[in-house]
């Protein structure tokens, strides 16, 4: 087993993560909690290679399990996301009124291309190479009564077609220059 | 916060709320779900807040959750003393000062406003808001409402969730009291047990049993457990639920864990519903301040901790024992069962899990008593369930109904069917575990049962309606797309059958499935439902084990047409505009070619694809209008008069001998092959076009004198000038096809001659017998049927017609006889029997005819013909018809009343359908279809059941119009020339083009262009076209609006 202290980390991450730790001693089941606090509290919204490794030992468990559980649920990153975060909601609602026309076009026009995506149309993920945007997939927001859904930087957008995404992201592309 | 602990402080905290309720100075509460948020309701209840602050109101301004019909939102409820709370619907931030105005001045905004509730009944207790406002319907008389049963909605979108007091102040935590005073657990689990109460998450267990077993069990630790992970695509009951009254929730489990004698209770929620999560956070903190949770509630002495866990996106954590894992902090994979989780659960001690809705039907039981509970719903499964209706529907939202409720009660009669012009043709229900229900069987009552036996599941509530743009096998394509990626992995036959089957829907929808994997579809479904470990996998064939039950048809036709009608599947056409054309035309082409500015080209385009190009830009019914993407932004791109424009522009313009010099360079050598076409209307003079350009020799036959069918015998001048078809025939014959005019088959030459005289025979006769109905009077002078009427004009006959006619018939034949009987001179009146949206005539049609002048009667069913004195018709006398119950076509069906109309006139026209001549099928000896009275065709090659004789058009179809009979013409061309030549030769025809495919690097803000209408009063007084074309500049700017759906990735 890993030896907490061999793990390289700054300091300040370190005790936000043995924060964490001591917060839930004694509670097993709170291994997702404490990851989704990591994640939510790393600027980048993902967790690092080294962060699980330190954590799996201060909590006296292999890194295979901690590994074992960021790889099985949709909500960990194991990399950087974007800046900007545009999701589309690939419910059935949304799928019968043309979500994937949404995720093909906003992936056009944000140049994002095989190899920079993970898994299939249905549950995708994508950062474009100059880090500024995520784009990835939901299994269902809920919100099918306003289907198609996407969701930009966490503001939901109803009843949304193309051309107002492609807005939506281009707004947020020139806003940053 | 007091605690509450005895009986005053109780009714303290209910008087306190009640005031909240029903505040002195009027309330104001906005729906804020996540529904409401995400139209807006957030800056309307900041507008609101300001505006009463700024204004220094008295209003009580409170936040809901959402009160059920989501599409309606934002919606505002608002109440003033003394009146009922009325509910307004899509209130806009600029609607504020008006609504505070009113509000102020003591005025309920009417204008604004959805329903009214004069008394609400929270089940738990009551709140009488008022009366008056007669204007107003309530609440359960709008169509949405009527017939629902709110008992889990009971507080949703009234009370605040935020607020506790308000959740007491209707007769919340009173059944929790109860439960406690009376101390006999056995008691409720006996009531729980007679109220048959089913779990809510799908699979129908009964609740009493398992927290009977929980009870029973003995241990330290106990568990009770909320399933909150509601990941079926498509559903969001629960969130809505949870959002807008999570005390109910909260009290459900409280009182599940004194009856069971569970120490702990955990909420599993979705991590995707962050605002459900964060007023149930809020909602167990009010209570634990209150005494309502946590340590000695209501003193009593019972005490239950409740926490609350967020799930990390993973659908198979919705199974009870992958939900345990993923609670005890590892990866969700489900484990065998036995042992139950009642038995060795979480952290091996006994647990109990209950959906969300199961558990906010436990507090009415307790109040109400299991009778009251069982007089709602089906005997096996009593009480109401909620849906979350979506998909192609006009009003979407949530909806709770007794359990038993046919289908198409929600479809139809809640959700309001699908949009204008679109006809609804399933309804998927259960999310991935689930299937799809055709239309046919929407009288099927939803329960457990009954959904089962369709292969269906009631699931959690999801009910997605789906319309003709759904390809069936794409949606059984994208569930098993769903399950395969959340399969857990653990057993073998879900992970790799899945993937497997995955692959194969894959191949279907690529048009690359083999006969091979239809069998092999339904074998894996079997095999994968029997051997599965869990839920997940036993029931994720559902879907397409549903769909090749009830959809075989689609999946056939991916497999050997190659063909997704609804135009999903994308490597199966060219744009959804293509697939949606009878011919097939390759649209984006021709505009992409006029775009260039190269005419003839387009031209040269448009009249391979479609012989009659000018003729069909004139009356074609356009189903590419519908399936248009432009559509979604603003309007679809106006093809047809696109192709009109382009078509008329060659023949006017003095290059249409060039042009036909050009299209014959295309013809292939001779073959020596001759062929008969019986029928020289549109499907057989298309088909006339193809076999000539592929080098046979065509002989047509036809009854007239001239070509052309309906085109020429039935369609007005003022819709098809016979010039126009004059032009285009010109190609036609200059191709060599030769016409026998006058010729009748089966009495001029018979069928066997044909058959010896020719290689190939192509049968297409239009429907030119008028349908029979008995109708006393029918026999009178002065009584038309309309086909007959617009022939004799056509042929330049005279016919006789009075000045006051009336139509029967709501179709493009009666359309066109009232709009020339009314250029006739004659006033004239259409009368239909259903609604004027259900008319199968071309809008635009019935519109034209009614600003020329053509009245309308509508909702009236001819009774009997009046003669008069010399034999002649006087009068029509109708039945007025009510709308009855919703018929397979989804409209209602009319239903005579006694009432009797009477309209003077002289001459009735009836336009009430046509059919094929029968007598002459009969005799032909060729196989007919049993019921329908047609002529049964291979569908996928159009061959009869005598060899080399195939047949198109109306013969096959039933009436139908011009662009449908020419695409019968094109296939069986296709079909019979493989057939002669033992070869496929069909794709070599077309002329290779080189254009653009470059997409619109933006979407043109450019509106759809219109045809230009002659004035009515103008244009009705004569004969002459009554539209006007498309302009140059309108035209160009039509082809830049496309969207180019042609050009996908890896093709450009």
């Amino acid at each position: 087993m890993m030896v907490a202290d061999s793990v390289e980390l700054k300091r300040e991450d370190r005790e936000f993560i043995d924060s964490l730790v001591s917060k839930h001693r004694g509670r097993p089941g709170m291994l997702l909690t404490i990851l989704e606090s990591i994640q939510e509290n790393h600027p980048q919204r993902y967790l690092p290679d080294d962060f699980l490794e330190y954590l799996a030992a201060r909590m006296g468990m292999p890194t295979a399990q901690v590994y074992s559980v960021v790889t099985f649920y949709s909500l960990f990153n194991l990399k950087p996301q974007g800046k900007h975060t545009v999701c589309i909601c690939r419910g059935t609602a949304c799928h019968t009124r043309g979500s994937l026309r949404l995720l093909e076009g906003v992936r056009l026009q944000l140049g994002l291309r095989e190899g920079e995506e993970e898994g299939s149309a249905d549950k995708m993920t994508g950062t474009t190479a100059d880090g500024k945007f995520t784009v990835r997939t939901v299994a269902c927001f809920g919100q099918c009564a306003l289907a198609p859904v996407a969701e930009v930087d966490h503001r939901i957008l109803g009843h949304v077609n193309e051309r107002a995404l492609e807005r939506e992201v281009e707004y947020l592309r020139k806003a940053r220059r | 916060m007091k605690r509450i602990t005895d009986l005053s402080s109780f009714n303290a905290a209910h008087e306190a709320g009640l005031k909240k309720l029903l505040p002195a100075a009027g309330r104001i509460a906005v729906g804020m779900g996540t529904c409401g948020v995400g139209n807006g309701a957030e800056g309307l209840y900041h507008a609101l807040s300001d505006g009463i602050q700024g204004r220094g109101l008295g209003f009580h301004l409170a936040q809901v959750g959402c009160y059920g019909p989501c599409s309606e939102e934002p919606l505002v409820n608002v109440w003033l003393p003394g009146k009922p709370l009325v509910i307004l619907h899509k209130v806009q931030a600029q609607d504020v000062a008006a609504l505070l105005d009113d509000l102020s001045a003591g005025r309920i905004p009417e204008e604004l406003a959805l329903c009214k509730v004069e008394e609400w009944d929270h089940i738990t207790g009551r709140v009488k808001y008022g009366s008056g406002l007669p204007d107003l319907p309530k609440w359960d008389e709008i169509p949405f409402f009527a017939g629902q049963s709110k008992i889990v909605l009971r507080n949703c979108g009234l009370i605040n969730p935020g607020d506790i007091e308000e959740y007491l102040a209707v007769g919340g935590y009173q059944a929790l009291y109860k439960v406690l005073i009376d101390a006999n657990p056995e008691m409720v689990i006996e009531q729980i047990k007679a109220a048959k109460l089913r779990g809510r998450g799908g699979a129908g267990y009964q609740t009493g049993l398992k927290w009977d077993m929980l009870r029973k069990a003995v241990a330290d630790q106990k568990y009770l457990i909320c399933n909150a992970d509601e990941g079926d695509p498509g559903a969001y009951m629960n969130r809505n639920e949870i959002e807008g009254d999570p005390h109910g929730l909260i009290e459900g489990m409280v009182i599940g864990g004194y009856v069971t004698g569970a120490t702990e209770g955990i909420l599993y929620v979705r991590a995707e519903y962050p605002l459900a999560v964060h007023r149930l956070n809020l909602a167990i903190q009010e209570a634990e301040e209150r005494g309502l949770l946590g340590e000695n509630i209501l003193g009593r002495g019972f005490s239950f901790k409740l926490s609350l866990v967020e799930g990390a996106g993973a659908f198979v954590c919705g199974e009870e024992t992958a939900l345990i894992q993923s609670l005890e902090g590892r990866a969700g994979r489900p484990t065998p069962r036995p042992p139950y989780p009642a038995e060795s659960g979480l952290w091996g001690t006994p647990t109990n899990i209950n959906n969300v809705e199961t558990w906010y039907n436990v507090a009415p039981i307790v109040v109400k008593g299991p009778a009251w509970f069982t007089e709602t719903g089906s005997p096996k499964s009593p009480g109401t369930k909620v849906f979350s209706l979506v998909g192609k529907v006009q009003r979407t939202g949530l909806v709770e109904m007794p359990l038993g409720t046919p289908l198409k009660t929600f479809v139809y009669d809640i959700g309001g069917g699908a949009p204008p012009m679109k006809t609804v043709k399933s309804v998927q229900t259960g999310g991935p575990s689930g299937g799809c229900i055709p239309k046919e069987m929407f009288d099927t009552p939803v329960d457990y049962e009954t959904l089962a036996q369709l292969g269906s599941i009631m699931g959690s509530g999801g009910m997605v309606v789906m319309d003709e743009d759904n390809c069936m096998v794409d949606v059984a394509r994208y569930f098993i797309e769903f399950t395969h990626s959340e399969s857990c992995g653990k057993c073998v036959p879900c992970r790799v059958g899945l993937d497997q089957m995955l692959a194969i829907l894959n191949r279907f929808t690529a048009g690359k499935a083999t006969e091979a994997d239809l069998g092999m579809l339904d074998e894996l479904s079997r095999m994968i439902r029997d051997m599965s470990l869990c839920g997940l996998g036993q029931t994720a064939p559902n879907p397409v084990l549903t769909t090749l039950r009830h959809f075989r048809q689609e999946f056939e036709d991916h497999l050997r047409a190659h063909r997704c009608r609804a135009g999903v599947c994308e490597n199966l056409a060219l744009s959804p505009c293509e697939n949606s054309c009878p011919l097939h035309m390759n649209i984006p082409r021709f505009l992409e070619l006029l775009k260039a500015d190269r005419l003839e080209d387009a031209f040269l385009s448009v009249v391979m694809d479609n012989p009659l190009p000018a003729s069909t830009g004139r009356v074609c019914q356009h189903p590419c209008d519908n399936r248009c993407r432009r559509a979604g932004i603003d309007e679809a791109v106006n093809m047809r008069d696109v192709h009109c424009y382009i078509a008329d522009s060659i023949y006017k313009g003095g290059r249409y001998d060039e042009m036909i010099e050009r299209v014959l360079q295309h013809r292939f050598p001779p073959t020596g092959r001759k062929v008969a076409i019986v029928g020289a209307g549109p499907t057989g003079l298309t088909c006339a076009f193809y076999l000539a350009m592929m080098g046979h020799s065509v002989t047509v036959y036809e009854n007239n004198a001239d070509a052309g069918g309906m085109l020429r015998y039935a369609l007005p001048e003022y819709r098809l000038p016979k010039s126009v078809l004059d032009d285009e025939l010109k190609l036609i014959y200059r191709l060599g096809v030769e016409f026998v005019f006058n010729s009748v088959v089966g009495e001029t030459i018979t069928l066997n001659d044909l058959s010896t005289m020719y290689d190939g025979v192509f049968l297409s006769i239009g429907t030119w017998k008028e349908t029979w109905v008995y109708l006393p009077g029918t026999e009178l002078k002065g009584v038309l049927h309309a086909l007959p009427f617009l022939e004799a004009l056509s042929k330049e006959e005279q016919v006789p017609l009075g000045r006051k006619v009336v139509v029967i018939g709501g179709g493009n034949a009666a359309i066109d006889s009232a709009r020339t009987a009314l250029r006739m001179g004659a006033e004239v009146t259409v009368i239909y029997r259903r609604e004027r949206k259900d008319m199968p005539a071309i809008p635009e049609e019935t519109e034209a005819a009614e600003d020329e002048g053509v009245k309308y009667v509508f909702l009236a069913a001819p009774h009997r013909i009046v003669s008069g004195e010399e034999g002649g018709v006087v009068a029509i006398e109708c039945a007025k018809t009510t709308l009855g119950e919703f018929d397979s076509s989804g409209r209602r069906k009319p239903v005579p009343t006694g009432e009797i109309q009477r309209f003077e006139c002289d001459t009735v026209i009836l336009a009430v359908g046509e059919t094929v001549d029968l007598d002459f099928l009969k005799a032909s000896g060729l196989k007919l279809k049993e019921k329908e009275k047609m002529l049964d065709v291979s569908p996928f090659t159009l061959e009869t059941s005598r060899s080399n004789f195939y047949a198109g058009g109306d013969l096959i179809s039933g009436a139908s119009n011009v662009s449908n009979a020419m695409g019968y013409g094109k296939k069986a061309a296709r079909n019979m020339d493989q057939k002669l030549m033992g070869a496929f030769r069909w794709p070599k025809l077309w002329p290779e083009f080189e254009y653009s495919m470059v997409p619109p690097a933006h979407v043109s803000e450019c509106r759809r262009h219109h045809i230009h209408e002659l004035p009515a009063d103008e244009r009705a007084k004569g004969f002459m076209e009554a539209v006007t074309g498309l302009t140059a500049v309108e035209a160009m700017e039509e082809t830049g609006r496309c969207l180019r759906c042609d050009i996908r990735e890896g093709n450009h």
